[in-house]
């Protein structure tokens, strides 16, 4: 007895071995190809020949996988710009805006930064810069991960713990200090700003690896 | 029959022009251009997906899901503003296409 739910399971995993995991070009692909099943068969076709019609119309799943390829590699390509930019901007703008501060350091009622205040804060405005970078420009080093899901869940490992760094620091940290607003920018420097740099580099490093391998295997 | 080449060209103007007449799905949009070419204009199935999703990417038209009458997941594409307007264009550069062969046509049978 011919099974046509069989038959279109054992279509779908043909599908995804060749290359068409995401759900969307798949979940499309089926409802077409049922659409094409149901339209032969209601003109007169048997099943097993209106199945076997219907795959052939479609046709050579890697032909169709690597068109979807290049959608997705241009759909990845700007999202990887963006971040890129982003990343820029953050790690270069912003410690300069923070140098420019800790320089001009003058909250007119607070103490001014000593000396030694004004060193250590520049360092760690240097260290988040350095470590964010360092990712980017060590991304040889990472390991490469294609899988964008897998990226993701490192992504959101590695900004979970700083996240919660920043809550203990801020809600448990700070409090329990009486801080003047020199020696609190130094520590909120230190504490909030210098770990960023850490999770900004591993992720930067982590997608310029992904991004470096797929450029080359894209002829 | 109808050289790939072409087919290929003409995919992205006909798919837009098609779904200026309203909403439509993968499935419709084949039998469609099929019944309107006369059997003549023949795409393979599956490449009109990837075809779809750039012009989708590009946001010449937008997609939303829902359901067929059998109550199956399905879909569907309708045409964006920018899509109207890369018809246009479309339009205005085949009928330019159209116009000099056409002329070319006539003056060999003059």
């Amino acid at each position: 007895m011919y099974n046509l739910e069989k038959s279109i399971a054992d279509w779908r995993q043909q599908m995804h071995a060749a290359g068409i995991q995401t759900p969307v070009p798949l979940v499309e692909l089926e409802a077409h190809l049922r659409d094409d099943i149901d339209q032969q068969v209601r003109s007169g076709m048997t099943e097993p020949a209106a199945f076997e019609a219907a795959v052939q119309k479609l046709g050579q799943v890697q032909t169709v996988q690597a068109e979807f390829e290049k959608v997705e590699g241009a759909k990845a390509t700007i999202q990887w710009w963006f971040l890129e930019v982003t990343l820029v901007l953050i790690t270069t703008v912003f410690p300069l805006c923070m140098c420019r501060t800790v320089l001009h350091f003058k909250p007119g009622y607070l103490t001014d930064l000593t000396p030694s205040q004004k060193t250590s804060s520049l360092a760690a405005i240097a260290v988040f810069a350095l470590l964010a970078w360092s990712g980017r420009l060590g991304c040889k080093l990472f390991p490469v991960i294609c899988a964008k899901r897998t990226r993701d869940i490192v992504t959101a490992l590695a900004v979970a713990p700083v996240l919660l760094w920043w809550l203990i620091f801020l809600i448990i940290i700070v409090p329990r200090h009486d801080f003047d607003m020199a020696q609190f920018t130094m520590t909120f420097l230190w504490g909030f700003i210098s770990p960023a740099g850490a999770m900004l580099g591993l992720v930067w490093g982590m997608e310029a690896a992904a991004r470096k391998r797929s450029a080359v295997s894209v002829p | 029959m109808i050289r790939k080449e072409l087919v290929a060209a003409s995919a992205e103007p006909m798919i837009l022009a098609l779904l200026d007449q309203g909403e439509s799905y993968g499935y419709a949009i084949i039998q469609e251009i099929k019944a309107r070419s006369g059997g003549k204009l023949q795409w393979t199935d599956g490449m009109l997906y990837p075809v779809l999703h750039r012009l989708e990417q590009r946001g010449l038209i937008k997609a939303r899901w829902g359901e067929s009458e059998s109550g199956r997941k399905r879909k569907y594409y309708s045409l964006k503003k920018d899509g109207k307007q890369a018809m246009q264009t479309h339009h205005e550069q085949w009928s330019l296409v159209h116009a000099v062969l056409s002329s070319l046509r006539k003056e060999q049978h003059v």
